[in-house]
């Protein structure tokens, strides 16, 4: 009888196999140090090969450029505390700023810490300093070569196969979110289901890039197709936010019969729904049916009279982002036929994507980089000036990997962190010092690795649980410094007991750069910057005339307009900690209402860049200028108000003011229209306009919409003080 | 009388008294900043942070001077 084995007890021997043979392998060698090359095997070992390759690739790239770092650093601050402080600080700090992007995260926080750890090995005898940069350097190669054969050899499990799934789940999860936002336009849609499509698009779409950076490193069709695949990413984001535009663009009025207006929408409907269609068979290997093309949509005139001059406006909008999703859809029909050799001709083309500056500073991230310049101040303060400091120089190497990963997300409470790894030292100290002094050779040692290593990762399989894994295998090999001539000390253990509640103290303390980490009031700044934002994109000549500017107005027009579309994800992040237990009158889906209307308030800021960048209002309509200045000191003071304080929005008093601005508007447009001859205004020039309207009610309606949602809140709690 | 400063040995450890005077420091202020937050009391003041560490600060000194001899 044969017991199948699960693939958390698969995955918890891969480790633990792994790091008994590179701990083993490193004795025998007799290297120094072999808890260096555990560290390798614990952090790179993940779900599937490639993604194991991928990290440990970052890994080893890391360790060279931290080593290539710290060498330099050592040599040009020779017997200079102070300078050598200055340039290491410096190269933390400018890791930090780096592991907050996108991409190569882990590269940068382990050339930060690589750095740290053979500064202050190699620092204090700097004639080490090389030989412990070659010897971190082989711990770690070694480590990853033995995760990796193992990994490989061992129950492989390729992401290819995860990938293609994800990527049948993102095109399903398309087409159902097309056909539900479709359902909406037509009146009988589920504007719930649309919502609870629209988040797990962008969960999907956010574990697709992963994936795809995992399959190319282990699968092989996918490696060498991975500039296609990279194009049909490119180009699913960008149907996702052109669908999600859309839906924002007539989501909150359904009073139009858009079937009457536009004749061709039903046959419109058909094709787009059998393209999505067919991409989904393609990617599972059905042969498609030659693209059919789309008709023009061009509203019925005569229904069009009956409309009034917003709604003429919101159906301009509405036509507009429908044929971009059109041709989004074309795309990626052409981009999955090419990737699936149906040879058909139009292989698609990538998204276009917005050039701009090529640097933008990103506050949250330069204040991770101040934050953590703070914390390596103060550590390096204390091994000078107070005697008897835990850890000496080892200090800084501990303090420097803690305090580059909570850097980014002072909110976190350190006390949630102390708890596991106390829990590690306390772990690792009764094995260290009851267990280890009995045992006799490698084969009694191996197997206490094997079964310490497979307890942990078993019980912490879970990604939830990666800090409790991280602290308990670190703390093991930290405190039990297996080497080959083994020596027992309790200072080991009291040192390593009492470094930690120090770093943790630091980090506490560093957390409150600008000012309080409580996650409530982080979002209440992040909303601040929200609407600065708003208020400069509103009034920036530039964005305005959408004149191409240059040097510093052209960099300060970028920085505000991609505030603008990373605030709501921000703050979406944030919502999970706000503990609405300690807010009376405050609710997880009241915030997460907040969020969606600043999410939407920001599609609508987009729509506004983007219509005033494309087109100007006909020289024959210019007499509603008047009002459209009107409207924009009304908006313009609104996000002034907000900006000073985010609380303070009045939703009927934002509701009375801009609909009275925009009914004269309305009203002015339509005796303008009227007093025009016939002919005198194109009907290009007529969509462009009403495209301009639509823009301006949209951004109104939006913010009308977030000053609703902040009302129930109840935010007097939110500005009393408190201890965390 | 105040009480002549001691090591205390746990286990065959010898800790100073400070560090036993700010253990029992630390752990008389988050029972206080509990009560000061149950009664939102700190509402009064404008750092909290601050004031946390002036508490462990306090009890520290009063609990070293008084109690363990530090």
């Amino acid at each position: 009888m044969t017991m199948a084995l699960t693939t958390r007890t698969k995955e918890a021997i891969k480790t633990a196999l792994a790091m008994t043979i590179a701990v083993g392998i490193s004795l025998f060698m007799g290297w120094d140090k072999p808890m260096w090359t555990a560290f390798a095997v614990a952090f790179v070992s993940l779900a599937t090969v490639g993604q194991s390759l991928n990290k440990a690739t970052l890994r080893m790239m890391g360790t060279l450029a931290g080593a290539v770092a710290a060498l330099a650093i050592i040599g040009l601050s020779p017997q200079d505390r102070w300078l050598f402080l200055i340039l290491y600080s410096f190269w933390i700090s400018l890791c930090t700023y780096m592991m907050g992007g996108v991409k190569n995260q882990y590269f940068w926080h382990v050339a930060g810490f690589v750095c740290g750890i053979i500064c202050m090995d190699g620092g204090v005898n700097s004639e080490n300093a090389f030989q412990i940069t070659m010897l971190r350097t082989q711990q770690t190669g070694l480590g990853i070569l033995v995760y990796g054969l193992i990994s490989a050899l061992l129950w492989p499990n390729d992401s290819g196969r995860k990938f293609t799934d994800s990527v049948n789940e993102l095109t399903s999860t398309q087409h159902h979110f097309y056909r539900a936002c479709m359902a909406i336009l037509r009146g009988n849609g589920d504007p719930e289901k649309a919502e609870s499509l629209q988040l797990q698009l962008l969960q999907q779409k956010s574990s697709l890039g992963q994936l795809l950076d995992a399959a190319e490193a282990d699968t092989y069709d996918i490696r060498v197709q991975r500039q296609q695949w990279r194009d049909f990413q490119q180009q699913a984001n960008a149907l996702t936010t052109s669908m999600v535009r859309w839906l924002d663009d007539f989501g909150g009025d359904t009073a139009i019969d858009y079937d009457r207006l536009i004749p061709g929408l039903k046959s419109f409907d058909e094709i787009i729904d059998q393209r999505l269609d067919q991409v989904e068979g393609m990617l599972k290997g059905q042969a498609p049916e030659p693209l059919r093309e789309t008709a023009r949509l061009n509203p019925d005139p005569a229904a069009l009279q009956s409309l009034t001059v917003f709604q003429k406006a919101e159906l301009a909008v509405c036509l507009n982002q429908m044929e971009e999703f059109e041709s989004l859809s074309r795309s990626i029909f052409g981009t999955v036929s090419h990737l699936k050799d149906f040879g058909l001709p139009d292989a698609g083309q990538p998204a276009p994507t917005a050039s701009g500056p090529a640097f933008i500073p990103d506050l949250e991230r330069l204040m991770s980089a101040v934050r953590v310049t703070a914390t390596i101040w103060l550590a390096f303060l204390g091994i000078v000036y107070i005697e008897g400091w835990p850890g000496g120089a080892g200090f800084l190497a501990m303090a420097t990997p803690i305090g580059m990963a909570l850097a980014g997300t002072p909110q976190v409470s350190a006390r949630l962190l102390l708890a596991p790894a106390l829990t590690g030292v306390l772990f690792a100290s009764v094995i260290y010092i009851f267990i280890m002094p009995s045992l006799a050779g490698y084969a009694e040692l191996g197997l206490l690795i094997f079964l310490f290593t497979f307890f942990i990762c078993y019980r912490y399989s879970e990604p939830k649980d990666s800090l409790g894994r991280a602290f308990g295998l670190a703390m093991f090999f930290a405190i039990a410094s297996i080497s080959n001539e083994q020596s027992y000390s309790f200072l080991v253990v009291a040192n390593t007991a009492l470094m930690m509640p120090l770093v943790f103290l630091i980090v506490a303390i560093t957390a409150h750069i600008p000012s309080s980490p409580r996650p409530e009031r982080i979002f209440l700044r992040l909303m601040k910057r929200f609407f600065r934002s708003c208020d400069y994109v509103l009034s920036s000549r530039e964005i305005e005339a959408g004149k191409q500017s240059a040097g510093r107005d052209a960099r300060r027009a970028a920085f505000h307009t991609r505030e603008l579309a990373m605030l709501p994800q921000k703050m979406s992040g944030l919502v999970p900690q706000i503990d609405s237990g300690k807010l009376p009158g405050t609710t997880t889906a009241q915030l997460n209402s907040i969020v969606t209307s600043l999410q939407s308030l920001s599609e609508r800021m987009q729509t506004l860049i983007e219509a005033n960048s494309q087109i100007q209002a006909p020289r024959q309509l210019r007499d509603v200028v008047p009002d459209a200045v009107d409207w924009k000191a009304s908006v313009q003071a609104a996000f002034v108000k907000l900006s000073t304080d985010p609380t303070s929005s009045d939703a009927a008093l934002y509701h009375s003011r801009l609909s009275s601005i925009m009914a004269v508007m309305e009203q002015h447009v339509q005796n303008q229209l009227n007093t025009l001859a016939e002919g005198k205004v194109s009907a290009q020039d007529g969509e462009k306009f009403y495209r301009l309207l639509g823009a301006w009610r949209g951004v109104s309606e939006a913010l009308v919409a977030f000053a609703d949602s902040t009302m129930p809140v109840k935010w007097t709690p939110w500005r009393e003080e408190r201890f965390t | 009388m105040m009480p002549t400063p001691h090591e205390f040995v746990l286990g065959g450890v010898y800790m100073p008294p400070m560090l036993v005077a700010a253990f029992f420091g630390l752990l008389a202020t988050v029972g206080s900043v509990k009560l000061i937050n149950r009664f939102r009391l700190a509402n009064y003041f404008s750092h909290p942070a601050v004031v946390f560490l002036a508490l462990v600060v306090i009890y520290t000194i009063i609990i070293g001077t008084f109690f363990i001899g530090a």
